[in-house]
């Protein structure tokens, strides 16, 4: 799931865990989960299904997943994965992190145990790995969003895209946290110095939807890059980083208020998966008066469709175009580009004529 | 004042309540017909393309309840069992509508959380606000549609000698015009339905309870519950799982069912706005086929090429 494999990488590094690291998202990858998934799930479940098996193939005997309960279908991925899994025979051992309170502690506790026993370092070391792990993920979407902003801006174009190009193919053949790090912080400074011209006026784009189809590039076309290459700008609030102080927060319901805000009016109860966040955020985006929104979602996606149907009254009050894209096994990328490039032809002739527009 | 009741979604299961409630206030109901080809198409246009067929047809109703009605009863059903849900789209359901339908009047949308009668009753008197402010009589009506509805029972349980077991929503399992009828059809070929109402509470929360984790959707736990009950008890021949197309929770439950019940027949009917009948009745009939040559006991894999599958004679003529 984008650039959380580096952290989770660094995670087990630390711990000093035995890990099998999955290779990139593929077609193989799609092509392989895709055929053992039900028929009408989502995307992830299917490209996550695909991960497993490679990885399993590969040698991997436990599988960590995190759970959800509901009421959006991520949280019965597990149930139906480990029946899968069970069905073709693989033995593989399913320890979910889940916060429902069926569970109890004691339970969460106890799987979190039989991760942590098979770590032989001592506890000061693990809390440090995970700390580590932390700054990974911090910085890798720091710089994900530095430079997908920068690339509206830069002088001379295509500086942005080959670092983060460069960063990530770096971090995947790394071995250890440290290392990661460094890595990491040497492209925060190359990023810095990457020279920018503040007299263009790019498009900016903001990118919402549903958090696996943003997140992770190959499930959304790559949409981040294609745009960088059009020399548009584009900011997206979902990060890993961001789901975990979400996450942290949300005992205490002071995640995301400023979204949660803007979404009142238009969804007074909460409906599951990211609806609150994609309709939020479109609204401030509209209030920012950014040129347009893309909302990216799995195809079936249930908060997502509900999201889809108020976003239409979110551009006529604050006059902000929204392009919806649905992704699954069978989106093609050809009509993907033309349904991106039309979109933003015709934002820069909005631009040009505003009156025009509507 | 009028108030208008779409027949659409979980209406088999809560019109009994709704109608006594709002009649026992003094207000007039009016309820839009049965589902029909006008109700779907106007449904589907007004209704984002990627929602289920249930909420098209939804749609469709309160499209045409519009402008006969002075208020819309449209329940915002969030939760109908504790620590439960039912489905993302009925908790956003109302903001579709708004969204997507021009000139509503006013929506009666409280949220309903009906897993507790004070639960429900405190719903019942921010409802009623708009109507009536007589305490004493919106507890009145209260008790009496709680009554009623305690008392009304759903379901099909045909006396058979062959029987189907039909799982799925109880709009597609009971909007005859959404499924085309499927009961009389299966009738007519001599076979019975059986649908998940048969199945006692207990017995659905058991077969739940083996999964490992416990549904957070109760539509899900319902449905699994009662298929495997159905399978487990040998209350049906075969199976049949009206699904709407891209139904997220239909997704994983049909999945979850299929799993477990190994060669028992079973067959998944998705329904969306271009199911075509033909297709829909030659499914059914080869289903039906299946069935009765299994009763006979001539499952087996040898080609029947030449002989009628049921009583085994040739009778194509020159074979």
């Amino acid at each position: 799931m984008g650039n959380v494999a580096f952290a989770a990488r660094a995670l087990c590094q630390g711990l000093e865990i035995p890990y099998v690291m999955p290779e990139k998202n593929n077609k193989g990858t799609l092509v392989t989960g895709a055929y053992y998934s039900p028929e009408e799930i989502c995307l992830p479940f299917k490209i996550m299904m695909g991960n497993f098996l490679e990885c399993i193939e590969r040698g991997a005997d436990t599988i960590l997943f995190v759970g959800s309960c509901g009421p959006c279908r991520f949280g019965e991925y597990s149930e139906l994965m480990m029946k899968i899994l069970r069905k073709m025979e693989h033995d593989i051992d399913f320890i979910v992190f889940d916060m429902s309170p069926e569970i109890g502690i004691g339970e969460i506790r106890r799987r979190l145990g039989k991760v942590l026993e098979r770590s032989p370092v001592s506890l000061a070391r693990k809390l440090s790995a995970v700390k580590k792990a932390m700054k990974i993920q911090y910085l890798c979407d720091r710089l994900d969003r530095a430079a997908y902003l920068k690339a509206g801006y830069e002088a001379r174009k295509g500086g942005c895209k080959r670092l983060l190009n460069e960063y990530k193919a770096r971090l995947y053949e790394c071995q250890s946290p440290e290392e990661a790090l460094n890595i990491l912080k040497l492209y925060v400074k190359k990023l810095a110095s990457i020279e920018i011209d503040k007299s263009k006026k790019p498009i900016k784009i903001a990118i919402i939807g549903e958090i696996y189809t943003v997140i992770e590039p190959f499930s959304n076309l790559n949409i981040e890059e294609k745009l960088m290459d059009y020399g548009v700008s584009s900011e997206r609030m979902l990060t890993p980083s961001w789901w975990v102080k979400d996450t942290a927060l949300k005992p205490l319901k002071l995640n995301s208020l400023r979204v949660s805000r803007a979404a009142a009016k238009y969804l007074p109860y909460p409906v599951g998966g990211h609806c609150k966040e994609c309709v939020g955020e479109a609204y401030l985006a509209g209030k920012k008066a950014m040129d347009g929104a893309i909302q990216i979602l799995p195809m079936g996606c249930m908060p997502e469709i509900i999201a889809k149907s108020i976003l239409p009254t979110i551009q006529k009050d604050t006059n902000l175009p929204v392009l919806t894209l649905i992704v699954d096994e069978v989106t093609g990328e050809a009509g993907f580009i033309t349904r991106v490039e039309a979109f933003l032809d015709m934002l820069s002739s909005r631009r040009k004529k505003p009156d025009m527009a509507s | 004042m009028k108030i208008g009741i779409p027949r659409g979604l979980l209406y088999p299961k809560y019109h009994i309540f709704a109608k006594a409630f709002f009649k026992a206030l003094g207000a007039e109901l009016i309820i839009s017909p049965a589902t029909n080809k006008k109700i779907l198409d106007e449904g589907v246009k007004l209704c984002a393309d990627e929602a289920c067929l249930p909420m098209k047809v939804f749609h469709g109703h309160v499209a045409w309840l519009r402008d006969r009605c002075d208020a819309l009863f449209i329940p915002r059903f969030m939760s109908i069992e504790k620590n439960e849900h039912i489905c993302p789209m009925f908790c956003g359901l109302i903001e579709m509508l708004k969204s997507n339908i021009n000139g509503l009047p006013r929506v009666i949308d409280e949220p309903i959380y009906s897993f507790h009668r004070d639960k429900l009753f405190k719903w019942a008197r921010r409802a009623a606000a708009g109507i009536t402010s007589d305490r004493q009589r919106i507890k009145a009506a209260f008790d009496r549609a709680w009554d009623m509805q305690g008392r009304a029972s759903l379901g099909y349980r045909d006396e058979y000698d062959l029987k189907i077991a039909l799982i799925g929503h109880a709009y597609n399992v009971f909007d005859e015009f959404v499924n085309m009828d499927i009961r009389k059809k299966l009738n007519k070929m001599g076979i019975g339905i059986v649908t998940g109402e048969c199945v006692g509470k207990s017995d659905i929360e058991a077969q739940a309870a083996k999964l490992f984790k416990k549904p957070f959707w109760t539509f899900a736990k319902e449905y699994y519950g009662a298929a495997l009950s159905i399978f487990k008890n040998s209350m049906a021949d075969g199976m049949i799982y009206l699904s709407s197309f891209s139904c997220g929770i239909d997704s994983v439950v049909t999945e979850l069912i299929k799993i477990e019940l190994g060669d028992f027949p079973f067959m998944v009917l998705k329904l969306d706005e271009h199911t075509g009948e033909a297709g829909y009745n030659t499914r059914l009939e080869a289903f039906a086929d299946m069935l009765k040559r299994r009763r006979a006991g001539f499952d087996n894999n040898l080609s029947q090429y030449g002989q009628c599958g049921i009583c085994r004679t040739r009778s194509l003529p020159g074979a």
